[in-house]
């Protein structure tokens, strides 16, 4: 069921790779291992799934630039953080940088097999979504300019009645501009046209 | 079954004994001045003795101290109140003397002196009120006993709690500290001092001279001398040396007034500028103590602290071969479970024997630094260590593509623990190997050098990373100052102490390669020469 989903881990030390790349293959997680964030930041595409392991303590850019890198970049793999020590302020700072969990070394295997199926689901969630998105925003362009007034009117809750008014056309009209909209958005009714509307304009 | 009042062995039945005749004793020698030939006299340090081995061995003091008491009555002074009064006085005396130390026994857990402006405070505070309590119900038993004219009491009672008070403030500290083991040393260790002699001949001179009216013209008109001793007991060596000015003052004022020197002042008013003399120099006293407590628990903590960096490092270095111990055990465990007894099971165990090995080295590297830590300096050729370190990294430079130089000329000799200088390089090298590590293939190199440079001895060892910047050329000596995963965190820590042992120092200069330089103090031929 993980088949397309990749576990990154980005360790400079060469047996911790080693160990939990063997353990986690073992598990029967697909791995990639990286040596630094650099190699990582080198290989990666927008399209990979899955989520990312960083050890905090790297030499060059350590786990939370790479963190906060990766944000900047828009790499939307969810992060969890793995430490030597048990750093409150380490945690802190990675929290706030919206990582998915933090956990310490030498860590315990079902911990962390735990957190990857979370962030993986987190992940699915994540890509389900911005699927839909992609078809919302190659959907909009085939309105008219009318039926995008109507959308907009539709959405913010006004009835009918209001909109006729508004746009000073019958409601009889209004209701062919709606019936015609949703079905070139592919929605049956007004709760799916606001979610998808949503969807694609989150600003 | 043995009595808690009375001495059980020998060795207390002679302690006991002794104690009666050396309180008689200072009774005797202290007997001048009185009123009404009765025991009111403007000094009265005799107290101080049984007060002080109260405070140390508690209510086995009752019997000796109240013996002590009647003694003094009957040898001293005759009895002046009769054989049996004088029992039940010297009873009283001893019950107010005994509350009194019975309480400095209770706040003082015994065998400790006083070490705080607090401690200063309930000693005094017990001393004014218990000896002003005592003295006073003693006066007006022996004014109720008619041996003390009706309109005298006031005035005899204040001068028998001044003299109790002011002997007792000044004889008081020198003899406790005398009981107790840790300010005998110390009290020891004062005396050996010359500037003890100083301030003690010091204040002997003054206050003879200031009497004898040497000093100035008018006599007494200097007594602000004596305030010149006390402080510089109390600035140099804290209680114990005002203890000890404070004891030579009350003595010194004792032997000009037994031999007349000292007349137009009453003897009381003499008393109590000793005692308010000796009180400034207690509270400047305790001040300089506390300091100096302070100082040293300051010293214990960051030597702590230290300790903790130290765990803290070697706890850093520990995790890693133990993480991927920890997991290679747990996909050892899967492989089992799932009957898998592929190569890759042997394979992973060969890897955990490995990871094993590396955490032990880290175990034998901290243990080699702290038994190492007591230097063995021998004579050695800074290009002799240069050498036999670089020759352990060029198997890794080799793996790497590291082109490693040695610039390091032959005949420059050091006195040092070669062991621990040899940890330094080799700590720097390791870094070095690792800083490279970031260059590109084609881009990777080292270089140690050694050269003599103003009577010191400058090793550097330069590499083509990326080096480090003014701020984290400081941080770096700080454990964890790096964001590498191992090796680092401890090395320079202690690579910086072992070079700074050695009389040298141990740098990072900032700029775009990595430069660590290190000094040592290169010995003379003198220096050769005695030690070979």
């Amino acid at each position: 069921m993980n088949a397309e989903l990749t576990v990154f881990l980005v360790d400079d030390d060469a047996a911790v790779r080693d160990a939990l790349g063997l353990l986690l293959g073992i598990r029967g997680y697909r791995m990639a291992l990286f040596a630094n964030a650099a190699d990582f930041l080198a290989a990666w595409r927008p399209g990979w799934a899955g989520c990312i392991l960083i050890d905090i303590r790297m030499p060059g850019m350590d786990g939370l630039a790479l963190q906060q890198h990766l944000k900047a970049i828009g790499c939307e793999l969810p992060v969890i953080i793995i430490t030597g020590h048990g750093d409150v302020d380490l945690a802190r700072q990675a929290f706030r940088a919206d990582a998915h969990d933090f956990l310490e070394k030498p860590v315990d295997d079902d911990k962390l097999v735990h957190a990857i199926d979370e962030a993986f689901a987190d992940m699915r969630v994540l890509a389900s979504n911005s699927a839909r998105r992609a078809t919302a925003r190659a959907l909009f362009p085939a309105l008219t300019p009318r039926e995008r007034e109507v959308m907009e009117l539709v959405v913010a809750g006004r009835h009918n009645r209001e909109i006729a008014l508004l746009l000073d056309i019958s409601a009889r009209t209004v209701e062919v501009h709606k019936a015609r909209l949703m079905d070139k958005l592919n929605v049956d009714n007004v709760a799916d046209l606001v979610r998808m509307r949503l969807l694609a304009d989150p600003g | 079954m043995p009595s808690p009042l009375l001495p059980a062995r020998p060795a207390d039945w002679l302690f006991a004994i002794l104690f009666v005749v050396a309180y008689v004793t200072l009774d005797w020698a202290s007997f001048m001045d009185p009123l009404f030939a009765l025991n009111i006299t403007p000094w009265n340090p005799d107290p101080a003795i049984g007060l002080v081995l109260w405070l140390r061995f508690g209510r086995r003091m009752a019997l000796p101290l109240f013996t002590a008491l009647a003694a003094a009555e009957i040898v001293v002074r005759q009895m002046p109140a009769g054989p049996g009064l004088t029992l039940l006085l010297s009873a009283q005396l001893a019950l107010g003397y005994g509350l009194t130390g019975e309480l400095l026994h209770r706040v003082f857990a015994r065998a400790t002196l006083v070490n705080s402006r607090e401690r200063l405070f309930y000693w005094l505070a017990i001393v004014f009120t218990g000896l002003g309590l005592n003295g006073a119900a003693y006066v007006g038993s022996l004014w109720l006993a008619g041996l003390v004219p009706p309109g005298a009491f006031v005035s005899a009672a204040a001068r028998f709690v001044i003299g109790d008070i002011v002997g007792v403030v000044m004889t008081m500290p020198l003899l406790w500290m005398l009981v107790v083991t840790g300010s005998r040393a110390r009290l020891m260790q004062v005396l050996g001092s010359w500037e003890t002699a100083g301030y003690v001949l010091l204040a002997a001179a003054l206050v003879w001279g200031v009497f004898q009216g040497h000093i100035g013209t008018e006599q007494y008109k200097h007594l602000y001398f004596l305030f010149l001793p006390i402080v510089w007991a109390a600035a140099r060596h804290g209680l114990t040396g005002t203890g000890l000015v404070a004891f030579t003052l009350q003595a010194s004022i004792i032997a000009v007034v037994r031999w007349g020197g000292a007349d137009g002042i009453p003897f009381v008013e003499l008393q109590l500028l000793g005692a308010a003399l000796s009180l400034v120099g207690f509270f400047i006293g305790v001040i300089v103590d506390e300091q100096r407590q302070a100082t040293e628990g300051l010293r214990q903590s960051l030597r702590l602290a230290a300790a903790g960096e130290m765990a803290a490092a070697l706890a850093h270095e520990l995790n890693q071969p133990m993480a991927a111990l920890s997991a290679y055990g747990k996909a050892c465990e899967h492989l089992i479970a799932r009957g898998d007894n592929s190569p890759l099971l042997a394979e992973t165990i060969g890897k955990m024997v490995r990871e094993a090995g590396r955490a032990s080295q880290v175990v034998r590297r901290v243990r080699e630094f702290f038994r190492t830590g007591a230097m063995h300096l021998e004579p050695a050729d800074a290009a002799d260590i240069i050498a036999s370190v670089c020759a352990q990294f060029t198997d890794a430079c080799r793996a790497q593509g590291i082109a490693l130089a040695i610039a390091a000329p032959a005949g420059l000799v050091l006195r040092v623990d070669r062991l621990q200088i040899e940890l330094v390089l080799r700590n720097l090298l390791a870094n070095a190997v690792d800083a490279v590590g970031d260059a590109a293939p084609g881009a990777r190199s080292m270089t140690v050098s050694a050269r003599e440079h103003g009577g010191r001895l400058e090793v550097a060892v330069q590499d083509s990373g990326k080096g480090v910047s003014r701020a984290m050329a400081g941080r770096l000596f700080q454990p964890f100052a790096s964001g590498k995963s191992s090796g680092l965190g401890l090395g320079l820590v202690l690579s910086r102490q072992i070079v700074e042992a050695h009389g040298g120092s141990l740098w990072a200069e900032a700029g775009s390669q990595g430069l660590f330089k290190f000094v040592l103090p290169m010995p003379t031929e003198a220096d050769m020469v005695a030690h070979a």
